[in-house]
């Protein structure tokens, strides 16, 4: 692999005026977490995935906090999309849960994560070919800057790398198990699509 | 070698139909494949999509209703081998991640014929035509980063380089000098012939993939960069196919198909890594050649010819995809600036290239400068995979 770094959503220099765009590169950076994961060992690996958990984590609360409810009531149909999205998240929390109880060095660990990013990855296509394509025909770009915004409110409640010179607040915040991470996220983005 | 297609006998035509179970068959993994593995099946699909086409021309031109039915019983159990080679294609890749895959296809897949290839005008044109399926790979590379924020190098595994070829503004040439001069079909070596057949099938089949899935981007960047790649995989075809002899026989051409279907099912069967694909080429292999033998009996009915005059004694050599770094390297040193004039090559731009580079442009950068621009925007850097070192070329070293 090159020594080139892609920078994740939010960081690299677009305005993140589209929320379609912003998660499709999310999609991408989740994936290059995974390789991560996947190339490293011992402390690194911890590390490394424990970043992938924030940014799953925070992607997926950001998803149902922001687009679920949009096409659930704006799209002819949206409710039984959602439905086939929610099923697919629900299976993968569970995977990520039994992930994070446990060590990164465990035998099991390795094939279980590919069980998982198998998982994330047939959801993310899904959401992109099946949810985001909707989002972009049936909203204003208002709207779609509005969602990227909650979004990246959601991120900045867990952000994947600590920020030059914000270190000391984002490392503060204890992570604890990934349930209680989400609602965090759950009541940041709330918190920006209310003043939004 | 001493594999001789003529005198193998393979699966019967009539026990050759595969029911829903066995054309239901189990994609590759895209993070863990072999790149090689993708490219083959990339290759074979669009070998299949040109059987099939080819045979629905040739049945269009045929007035013999009996041969007509023949025609179609090969062609629908080739339409199931396009089906299973396909298919082996994962639905979670993105469309671009399978178009980076196909450039990879196009370069390594050119470059070794290129190597290959014994008259010296035909690898010419190889040599020409992979330098811009380079450029092509490096421009969709920084396009797949600005979207998916995904490497390329994850796809093609470092197995090909990414960086600048002959840059894809330039390919936009005058389609009178698109057409190159055929070989001669009593007088070239029977390679020769497979080379040509290969490289027009696969870039035909690149070139109705990007037309068909160009529009179903939404990124305007996207939209426009697969509009001015598509147009150049056009003059690819037209490129490419203008090499073949027209004046092959429609039975003739015929058994050329058949026959390079073997010759390809053989290569790959020999050097796959994944067994179950393995397997794959395998069966194929010994379903054309049936076909290879119908369609030699067509040859000899309606040509009253031997179709052993016009092919090889044996297999050739198989092909293979293996890195071409050093190769594509010597090239970039010596080929960047060549266009075409008429049906051969110069170094200067001519009156009719600068007309048509003035018309087409419009006076504005074209989207493959500008996926690089708005890359740089993003990022602040552009996107390469130089495993090699720095580029050959010194005017296009990153700044």
């Amino acid at each position: 692999m090159s020594d080139l770094h892609t920078p994740q959503a939010g960081d690299d220099q677009l305005p993140d005026i589209d929320v379609v765009g912003l998660l499709m590169r999310q999609h991408g950076d989740i994936r290059n977490l995974f390789d991560e994961v996947e190339q490293s060992e011992g402390e690194e690996r911890r590390d490394a995935f424990r970043r992938l958990v924030r940014l799953l984590a925070v992607h997926e609360t950001a998803e149902e906090e922001v687009v679920h409810p949009f096409v659930r009531s704006a799209v002819d149909g949206g409710a039984q999309i959602v439905e086939e999205r929610l099923a697919e998240e629900k299976s993968a929390k569970e995977t990520l849960s039994a992930l994070d109880d446990m060590d990164t060095d465990d035998p099991k660990f390795l094939p279980m994560l590919m069980r998982l990013r198998t998982d994330v990855q047939e959801h993310a296509r899904a959401e992109e070919r099946y949810e985001f394509s909707h989002i972009r025909r049936s909203t204003d770009v208002t709207n779609l800057a509005a969602m990227a915004k909650a979004v990246k409110a959601a991120e900045a409640m867990a952000p994947t790398r600590p920020h030059p010179g914000v270190e000391s607040a984002t490392a503060n915040v204890a992570l604890g198990p990934v349930a209680a991470l989400m609602d965090r996220t759950k009541d940041a983005v709330r918190k920006a699509m209310g003043s939004g | 070698m001493t594999f001789n297609p003529l005198e193998q006998r393979g699966i019967p035509l009539d026990r050759q139909l595969r029911n829903w179970r066995e054309l239901n068959v189990q994609p590759i993994d895209p993070d863990r494949c072999d790149p090689y593995t993708r490219c083959r099946i990339i290759t074979m699909n669009g070998i299949e999509v040109e059987a099939i086409l080819f045979s629905h021309q040739l049945a269009r031109n045929t007035v013999d209703p009996e041969v007509k039915r023949q025609l179609a019983r090969t062609r629908y159990i080739e339409a199931q081998q396009q089906k299973v080679v396909n298919w082996l294609l994962p639905g979670v890749s993105s469309v671009l991640e399978t178009t980076i895959a196909y450039e990879q296809v196009a370069v390594d897949l050119t470059a070794w014929v290129a190597r290959m290839e014994p008259d010296p005008y035909l690898k010419q044109a190889y040599q020409f035509g992979v330098l811009e399926d380079f450029d092509h790979l490096y421009r969709y590379a920084n396009l797949y980063e600005m979207i998916e924020h995904r490497k390329a190098e994850s796809i093609v595994d470092n197995l090909t380089e990414v960086m600048p070829g002959r840059p894809t503004r330039y390919h936009h040439r005058d389609a009178y000098d698109n057409v190159r001069d055929p070989y001669d079909k009593t007088a070239t070596d029977p390679l020769s012939k497979l080379h040509a057949l290969t490289i027009m099938s696969a870039e035909q089949q690149t070139m109705n993939f990007y037309m068909n899935t160009g529009p179903t981007y939404m990124e305007p960047i996207a939209r426009q960069l697969y509009q001015e790649i598509g147009l150049i995989e056009e003059e690819h075809v037209t490129h490419y196919e203008s090499l073949v002899d027209p004046g092959e026989t429609w039975w003739e051409q015929l058994v050329n198909h058949e026959y390079n279907e073997c010759y390809l099912y053989y290569s790959f069967m020999e050097q796959e890594s994944d067994p179950r694909v393995k397997s794959i080429w395998e069966l194929h292999l010994n379903m054309e050649l049936e076909h290879l033998h119908t369609a030699c009996d067509l040859m000899r009915r309606h040509d009253g010819r031997d179709p052993q005059e016009v092919l090889a004694p044996e297999l050739p050599n198989v092909l293979t995809f293996e890195p071409n770094k050093q190769y594509l390297r010597e090239l970039l040193d010596t080929q960047m600036d060549l266009t075409t004039l008429g049906a051969g090559y110069v170094r200067e731009a001519h009156e009719r290239f600068e007309k048509m580079q003035e018309q087409i442009h419009g006076g504005e950068a074209p989207p493959s400068d500008r996926v690089m621009t708005e890359h740089d925007e993003m990022f602040g850097r552009e996107y390469r995979v130089q495993t090699e070192g720095e580029h050959p070329d010194p005017a296009q070293r990153e700044k």
